[in-house]
């Protein structure tokens, strides 16, 4: 033991003062407020180091630094290890209090804890409480699965009572003694039924109530490290991989390598083939529309008709039809049994498979020229009804929101989550709006042409991080949806390219039509291609030489 | 081609001549002013929908020296008139930002039957 060295200075004084605590559990700690807080003397012991700083910008608190990793290192159960760290640091993980605390839980010395608990340096009243409630209705748990009924009830009545936060609570603890009693008394008590949770269950719930100042949080570290790989994550804005392993050696940073920026096929001969031509509309197709099994299709002619067509067979399956006003736009149901369409006298109506109309929302739902989609839900209905203006309207509560815009809305399209639309402008300008929950405007895209066409943009790439436009230009464009960063032009077609669309399962390819006829498939400019069924782009591809070659 | 996106006006339409584009409305001309051009009258209006610019020019009218641009139907392509970016006298100032379409390139309502002192333009 001997004199306490220079060099040793806070370690040595730790213990002194733990055996001071320790030899007087009940009367110091009370009376002696100013040694009333362990953690007060623990900072008067640490002064000169509490304020050290570590690290290039001298943020970091060592004190802090070296807890977290010793926390790491119990997690891990590298439990030397972390008493090593302790020890060689001189800087305990929890003050001696707080190990004292710890220890009590675990011996199940419940009022001895209570009294700790008072001494930890809680500033905040309500967290005492809380915390002295979970640790006496443990004990109070605990003597009924050992069948002290009369010792629990006591417990209950003077301990717990004026703790409980209402009546119901005081109320739900009593059942049990009523339960007990009644399960004793039929005699069905061989099968124990236990209630008190397991003691470092309750440690760890204590963890979480008590504040991180006075115990460390439990994977604190990993959660700071995981804090640092998101933010690397997000700013990576070339970051499209479909595999989610980032390193922790070096900061995370893809290059332009992952975006698709090469032409892989022009038209339909290659890996993406034609698969059918659909013959039988009269005007111009102006929207499709694929069934969630990815196994009809729905084609409307404009101010015409909508037809749905078998994938497999191309065989054209019904021909739905109003006498009189056209129909504009067509859109599935999630469950299949029921089609959407828009119709030229501003109404939306919706069919079931045999073509009988079910229902019908009149009144100015939707333009002539307007998508039209549908939630996954099968709730929501969206269109352009005016002329700067995006109606969502939920069928089922018969409520309406709407997306007011600054300039004249040409198409809009949803994301897969369906928390975001997409809305292009006549600008040309994109413009990203949340709409779950409070509609908002989030982000912004230019750069791209348009004067007279329809160009329709989508959400793209590994976790829709991408956002990807047709332009009069003719090239492709790609913003990073995040940052709105304009990271990709891809060049190719001769003609303007009016619609694109990404492949929802494949992130490294995307497709493109044009007015000079034909679609382009894109992909990444490396030799190294993986082979994706033809399945996965045809409900994409297909789409859109449907629309927008007037051709079936 | 693609699509052409085009707005549809309800009321007194006026629309393209050659493919029926609605233009703008009876209700958004700016009735002080009559406007004349070579091919006869001309109106001008607060709003025009579906139509293309040109490139800048500056040119020269009755009223004096004006930026202008000219102005396209989207449907065909066909010129129905000019808008004014800029006017080079104060006097002149209100047209800017307006559009002007040429009677002879639409089909539509006449108008003009007020007689007050109205001024002669272009």
């Amino acid at each position: 033991m001997g004199g306490v060295e220079d060099d040793e200075p806070a370690s040595k004084r730790m213990k002194l003062a733990c055996r001071e605590l320790k030899g007087n559990p009940n009367d110091s700690l009370l009376s002696e407020p100013s040694f009333g807080s362990s953690r007060d003397l623990m900072a008067r012991l640490l002064q000169s180091e509490e304020d050290e700083v570590i690290g290039s910008k001298g943020v970091i608190k060592k004190v802090e630094f070296v807890q977290i990793i010793a926390k790491a290192l119990y997690s891990l159960g590298y439990k030397k290890s972390g008493a090593h760290l302790e020890e060689e640091s001189g800087i305990p993980l929890h003050s001696s209090a707080v190990n004292m605390f710890m220890h009590q839980i675990l011996d199940g010395n419940w009022g001895e804890s209570v009294a700790t608990l008072h001494s930890i340096g809680l500033k905040d009243e309500s967290t005492v409480k809380s915390a002295s409630f979970l640790i006496l209705e443990q004990k109070f748990f605990e003597l009924l699965d050992g069948g002290k009924v009369m010792d629990a009830l006591k417990t209950l009545r003077t301990e717990i009572a004026h703790l409980c936060a209402s009546s119901n609570q005081l109320r739900e603890l009593s059942s049990n003694l009523v339960s007990f009693s009644h399960g004793a008394s039929v005699g069905s008590s061989n099968q124990v039924n236990l209630r008190a949770k397991s003691r470092p269950k309750l440690l760890q719930e204590l963890q979480e109530l008590l504040p991180p100042t006075i115990m460390v949080p439990e994977r604190r570290l990993e959660q700071l490290v995981e804090q640092a790989l998101t933010l690397q994550r997000d700013a990576c804005v070339f970051h499209n991989s479909l595999d989610r392993e980032i390193s922790l050696y070096t900061d995370h940073q893809c290059g332009r390598d992952q975006i698709p920026s090469r032409t892989l096929q022009v038209g339909t001969n290659g890996e993406v083939s034609l698969k059918h031509k659909l013959s039988g509309h009269h005007k111009p197709v102006s929207s499709v529309s694929w069934s969630s099994d990815d196994g009809k299709l729905l084609t409307c002619g404009v101010e015409e008709s909508v037809r749905c067509w078998d994938v497999s067979s191309g065989e054209c399956l019904h021909v739905y039809e109003k006498s009189g006003p056209g129909l504009v736009s067509c859109g599935w149901s999630p469950d299949g049994k029921s089609i959407f369409s828009g119709v030229n006298d501003r109404s939306i109506c919706m069919w079931d498979l045999d073509g009988k109309e079910v229902e019908n929302w009149k009144g100015q739902r939707t333009l002539r020229i307007s998508d039209l989609e549908i939630t996954r839900d099968g709730k929501q209905i969206m269109s352009i009804f005016k002329e700067t203006a995006i109606l969502l309207f939920d069928r089922e509560a018969k409520s309406e929101r709407v997306i007011e815009e600054d300039q004249t809305i040409t198409s809009f399209s949803l994301s897969r989550d369906n928390r975001y639309l997409l809305v292009n402008l006549v600008g040309p300008e994109i413009h990203l709006w949340n709409i779950d929950g409070d509609i908002n405007l989030v982000a912004k895209y230019k750069g791209h042409k348009r004067t007279r066409f329809v160009i329709k943009s989508c959400f793209g790439g590994s976790e829709q991080a991408f956002v990807a436009s047709g332009s009069e230009d003719s090239q492709v464009y790609i913003w990073h949806r995040g940052s709105e960063e304009l990271i990709g032009k891809l060049s190719g077609h001769s003609g303007s390219v009016n619609c694109v669309s990404w492949n929802p399962v494949n992130p490294h390819m995307l497709a493109s039509a044009s007015d000079d006829g034909t679609i382009r498939i894109w992909g990444l400019n490396s030799h190294l291609q993986q082979h994706k069924k033809l399945q996965q782009v045809h409900s994409n591809g297909g789409s859109m030489a449907a629309a927008y070659n007037g051709r079936t | 081609m693609g699509r052409i996106f085009t707005l549809d006006l309800e009321g007194n339409v006026y629309s393209c001549k050659y493919c029926h584009t609605h233009l703008a409305l009876f209700e958004d001309i700016l009735s002080k002013v009559r406007f004349l051009c070579k091919h006869g009258e001309a109106y001008l209006f607060d709003k025009v929908v579906n139509v293309m610019v040109g490139e800048k020019e500056e040119r020269n009218m009755l009223t004096g020296m004006h930026t202008v641009v000219d102005i396209f139907c989207v449907g065909c392509g066909s010129i129905v008139g000019w808008k004014y970016e800029a006017a080079h006298e104060e006097s002149q100032q209100y047209k800017v930002g307006k559009f002007i379409l040429e009677r002879f390139q639409v089909l539509g309502p006449n108008t003009w039957s007020h007689d007050d002192g109205s001024d002669v333009e272009d």
